[in-house]
């Protein structure tokens, strides 16, 4: 319960964070804010004078700061996130539309990464010192010096240049897939493979897991029944900090791959000074992390019965 | 025919030896003690039987079990054993459970695996043996929810489930209270008698001692006497077994007392609690200089939280704590259960050390007048705390409170995790410092013994009623 | 059962992780600084003719497709992003070891509004702060300065929080107070050698962090203009040559996962 509260508190505070960044951004921008977020409700053809003073007295853009910081929090509270500058369309709509094109991407790298980080990072965990244990250790050293968009350009080079093997953009059928998803998941499975294999290490190092074996299970009956779960508790509670990772990525490569989803629309919001619109993709990426985390806090309560008491 | 017999073995440890070739017999129905200190090797020997040596350790010699002659240079062939022959009791049984699966099912998955019954049958045998030693209801918990005595007693229902019939037993009471240590005797017996063999190494004395048996004792890996237990302890015939036995708190001579001081410090009716609940209440004592005042109790009745309050860290929830006037801010000091953690780690002893002389304005020679008086050698000094034993760096510990010329040193378990000698050795210096510093110590130790043969009183706190007594040393027995 | 398995392969290892790393590093480093004087040249002279052409004396790498020198423009990014890295991270270690350490000490409502605080911090993710900061603050550089300095702080600050906390707690801070020492002396001799190598660590991977960001921020192109020239702008600039001119992509893309490789293995193992 207290977990949640924490949560709740923390969710508060990514909405006060970003709604004040973006109010800032909205007084700093230069020329008429009034006049663009005029345009943005009523369309470029329709915007006068008037209707711009209308705006500029609503939002409270020429008085006191503070009444219209409040009065823009206020908004915020009530889920009112206007309308973007740049289509006239409700934010809302516009990112629950992107949502889904990013959940979508996000979930197949996810995917994507535990097939192939966490099964070698066991296998090396077993074995410490070993052969595998060193080459996993150079690979996954090496991805997590690369940043993102350098294995998306290296993909997409190999990949898609010289071999012609798959599409470098685009989006709508399931091949459009596999470039992004691979270039997120390998970023996420050089941390959860090390990760796997350090938790795989110390239990194997543990007490109870030579008591297993002396209780005469076999090795494989000791990782089964009592390896697994063991290495699953740190995989789930790192999987909230590497959604942090993910959303990085996220930005990134639905840029790179023209992928229409929430990340793409931030970076093109921020080049059109599109405030609402950043202010809408900005608040459910933090609030997304905040969800993901109260999930995952639950999860490990449930798969570690003494975080629980 | 012998249940277990094992010829000749040795350990190394790259081409160096570290166990001299030891044999032993294990016979049903009399347990076999090895008793050792430290760095004896004794559970080396018993790894190299039970083949479970780490892998830059190398054994030899021949291990005769039943049908079965396996060289203990191949540890691979001990594998198809364990379980099924060989019950290894562990050291620590709480952190020999899965912390993430439910007690009993930790039983039946023996039952099931290793002796291979079908799911419902183990289910139900599992059940019966947690109720054979006591702990019925109490196979859904997870070994968090469980005390030291009933992981060590689900350890063994675990460790015997896949039908072994020779049980050994490592530093089966290392961690444990010393009203523990006569139940795991009692528990170990009782398999005994269920048929079977029964191996315990330990460096425990009083465990020896119940045990009974025969027994072999070792010192730096070599075997220094053996013969029955009850001879050998009665009637050592070797100095060291000798020491060892003296150094027994149960064999020291009482501490004469000493004409008491100047009054150092009176508590009246102090009461502390600890996350909500009340440790203990209505203790009052008071304390002159010179005087060693012994604190007794289970773990977890509020020793320490004592020290804290006396010592000014913690506030008392009631009562108060009387310095006598004119004692400096600093005149009362602690001495750590852990010395290591109780010392800078990146710092050499030296610099440690001269920081205190220097912050008290004693001369630097006052450290070189205590090391002799301290059995300790200068060359120690240049070393960083992690590099010290654990005795020589709790006299070190001793010396640089004495370098405050403290009032009162409150000790908390000060030898608990010190070989029987070494404790020896460490408490005969405090009642020593107590004596020629004129100063007052407050001794916490769970071990009734130690504390009636050193302390002129003593103080008992008890988890359930906040008991207090404030009288001089009674017979062990009538302190539980 | 006490024998300790301690690896023989874990040290070295680690130890000889770090010297590769702190040689690629310096190797970057006399690259950027001294590759002017050696072949001398300018980043921004443009000379068509000479577009996507390859190698020679005055250009070793080539050039790009407007016929700048790849060599000169990579030798500037090298110091470029580098700079912006160490000056955000110079920013928010001071930061956040100061608030850290006054946080762990002080406690209070001081230390629960400054968790709360970092906690929101922590659900954005840095670019999204870096690009809101980017879209306000005038002037590309001091953007990422700022912005970056933002996201890292966070980091020094729960890393001197934690070690601060978990140090003021332990039994030989507790001796050293009741021994009769202060403050000053319980910082210098307890907790500053407990942060001083995690701080190193932090520092490198901030560095590396801060790199990436710019780099990548560069790449979408939202961070730094042309004709700056700037790591992730030159790849994303090069990569529709990448068939006639392999070398000049190829510069930028070693150079930048070499620089970030040996940050990370300067920072030493440590659980991501």
């Amino acid at each position: 319960m207290n977990v949640l509260v924490s949560r709740l508190v923390q969710a508060v505070m990514v909405a006060v964070l970003i709604g004040t960044a973006t109010f800032v951004m909205m007084r700093s921008l230069p020329g008429d804010a009034a006049w663009r977020i005029a345009a943005g409700r009523y369309g470029y053809d329709r915007v006068d004078a008037a209707s711009a003073d209308a705006v500029r007295a609503e939002l409270g853009l020429d008085g006191p700061t503070l009444p219209a910081l409040v009065q823009w929090l206020g908004d915020l509270a009530r889920f009112d996130f206007g309308t973007s500058l740049v289509t006239g369309q409700p934010v809302i709509k516009e990112i629950v539309h992107q949502l889904g094109a990013t959940v979508s991407l996000a979930l197949a790298a996810l995917l994507l990464s535990l097939l192939i980080g966490p099964p070698l990072g066991i296998l090396a965990g077993l074995r410490p010192g070993g052969a595998l244990d060193r080459a996993l250790l150079v690979a996954s050293t090496g991805l997590k010096a690369a940043p993102q968009f350098l294995i998306a350009l290296v993909l997409i080079v190999l990949v898609a240049v010289q071999l012609r093997w798959l599409p470098a953009a685009g989006h709508g059928e399931p091949r459009h897939f596999i470039l992004p998803a691979l270039t997120l998941a390998l970023g996420l499975s050089a941390v959860n493979a090390r990760i796997a294999r350090d938790a795989m290490a110390r239990i194997a190092d543990m007490p109870y897991w030579r008591f297993a074996q002396w209780k005469g299970l076999s090795e494989r009956q000791t990782l089964l029944r009592h390896g697994l779960r063991g290495v699953s508790v740190p995989l789930v509670t790192y999987l909230g900090l590497q959604f942090v990772t993910l959303v990085e990525g996220v930005i990134i490569v639905e840029s790179i791959f023209g992928w229409p989803g929430i990340g793409h629309a931030l970076v093109h919001a921020i080049f059109s000074r599109d405030v609402p619109m950043v202010q809408g993709t900005a608040l459910m990426l933090g609030l997304g992390f905040v969800l993901i985390n109260a999930a995952i806090d639950l999860a490990v309560n449930r798969l570690d019965p003494r975080t629980a008491s | 025919m012998s249940l277990l017999k094992a010829s000749n073995i040795t350990v190394s440890q790259d081409g160096t030896p570290i166990l001299e070739p030891v044999s032993l017999r294990l016979e049903a129905g009399e347990p076999l003690v090895i008793l050792g200190e430290t760095g004896s090797g004794k559970s080396l020997l018993a790894q190299a039987i039970m083949g479970t040596l780490p892998r830059d350790l190398a054994a030899r010699g021949q291990v005769a079990l039943g049908d079965h002659l396996l060289d203990a240079a191949r540890p691979v062939g001990f594998r198809a054993l364990w379980g099924r022959q060989i019950a290894v009791l562990p050291q620590e049984p709480w952190l020999s459970l899965d912390p993430l699966m439910r007690v009993q099912s930790q039983v039946t998955e023996a039952h099931r695996l290793v002796n291979g019954k079908p799911v419902a049958e183990a289910r139900t045998q599992a059940s019966a043996d947690l109720d054979r030693l006591g702990l019925t209801g109490a196979g859904h918990r997870y070994p968090h929810e469980l005390s030291g005595g009933m992981a060590q007693r689900v350890a063994i229902a675990a460790a015997r489930a896949g039908g072994a019939r020779i049980v050994i037993a490592d530093e089966p009471t290392k961690g444990l209270d010393a009203a523990r240590r006569d139940d795991v005797a009692d528990l170990l017996l009782a398999e005994l008698a269920r048929g079977g063999g029964l191996l315990v190494i330990t460096h425990d004395l009083a465990l020896a001692r119940r045990i009974g048996g025969q027994m072999i004792v070792l010192r730096k890996g070599q075997v220094v006497e053996e013969g029955p237990t009850a001879a050998v302890m009665a009637a050592p015939s070797q100095a060291y077994t000798r020491e060892l036995i003296a150094a027994d708190p149960e064999n020291w001579k009482p501490r004469t007392k000493q004409a008491a001081g100047s009054a150092v410090l009176t508590a009246t009716g102090l009461a502390a609690g600890r996350g909500g609940t009340r440790l203990f209440s209505d203790v009052s004592f008071d304390l002159s200089e010179g005087e060693i005042l012994g604190v007794t109790g289970p773990s977890g009745c509020g020793k320490s939280t004592l020290g804290g309050v006396v010592l000014g860290l913690i506030d008392a929830a009631d009562g108060v704590v009387n310095r006598a006037d004119g004692l400096k801010a600093t005149a009362f000091q602690k001495l750590y259960q852990d010395p290591v953690a109780a010392f800078p780690r990146h710092r050499t002893l030296a610099r440690t050390l001269d920081d205190v002389a220097r912050r008290h304005g004693q001369a630097l020679g006052r450290i070189e007048e205590l090391l002799p008086r301290l059995g300790l050698s200068p060359a120690l000094l240049s070393r960083r705390p992690d590099a010290v034993s654990g005795g020589e760096l709790q006299r070190l510990a001793l010396l640089r409170l004495l370098l405050v010329r403290p009032s009162l040193i409150f000790a908390d378990e000060p030898t608990s995790r010190l070989d029987p000698i070494t404790q020896k050795q460490v408490i005969d210096l405090l009642c020593e410092t107590a004596r020629s510093e004129g100063c007052a110590i407050m001794l916490v130790s769970h071990d009734p013994a130690l504390v009636s043969r050193t302390a002129d009183k003593m103080l008992s706190l008890g988890t359930t009623a906040a008991k207090v007594d404030v009288t001089a040393p009674r017979v062990v027995g009538a302190l539980r | 059962m006490t024998a300790t398995t301690d690896l023989p392969l874990r040290r070295p290892s680690v130890l000889r992780a770090r010297g590769v790393g702190t040689t690629l590093v310096l190797a970057l480093l006399a690259l950027a600084l001294l590759g002017g004087l050696i072949v001398p040249g300018d980043p921004y002279a443009q000379s068509l003719t000479k577009a996507l052409a390859g190698p020679e004396a005055t250009a070793p790498l080539g050039y790009d497709h407007l016929g700048r020198s790849v060599f000169h423009r990579l030798i500037h990014a090298l110091r470029l992003s580098p700079l912006i890295a160490l000056a955000a991270v110079a920013m928010a270690g001071a930061t956040g070891l100061i608030l850290g350490t006054l946080a762990a000490a002080r406690g209070g409502w001081v230390e629960r509004a400054l968790v709360i605080l970092t906690d929101a911090l922590l659900a954005l993710p840095g670019l999204l702060l870096v690009l809101i900061v980017l879209a306000m603050v005038p002037g590309t550089a001091l953007g990422f300065w700022v912005g970056l300095t933002l996201v890292l702080w966070i980091e020094f600050f729960r890393l001197a929080r934690a070690a601060t906390r978990e140090t003021l707690a332990s039994p030989a801070v507790q001796a050293s107070q009741l021994l009769g020492f202060g403050p000053v002396y319980i910082f210098r001799t307890h907790i500053w050698p407990e942060i001083a190598p995690m701080m190193l660590t932090a520092a490198a991977f901030g560095t590396a962090t801060a790199i990436m960001s710019i780099a990548a921020l560069g790449f979408v192109h939202t961070g730094m203009r042309a004709p700056t020239p700037e790591l992730g702008l030159m790849m994303v600039e090069l990569l529709p040559y990448w068939r006639e001119a392999p070398l000049a992509l190829l510069s930028p893309v070693i150079a930048t996962f070499a620089l970030l490789l040996g940050l990370t293995l300067l920072a030493g193992s440590r659980e991501t």
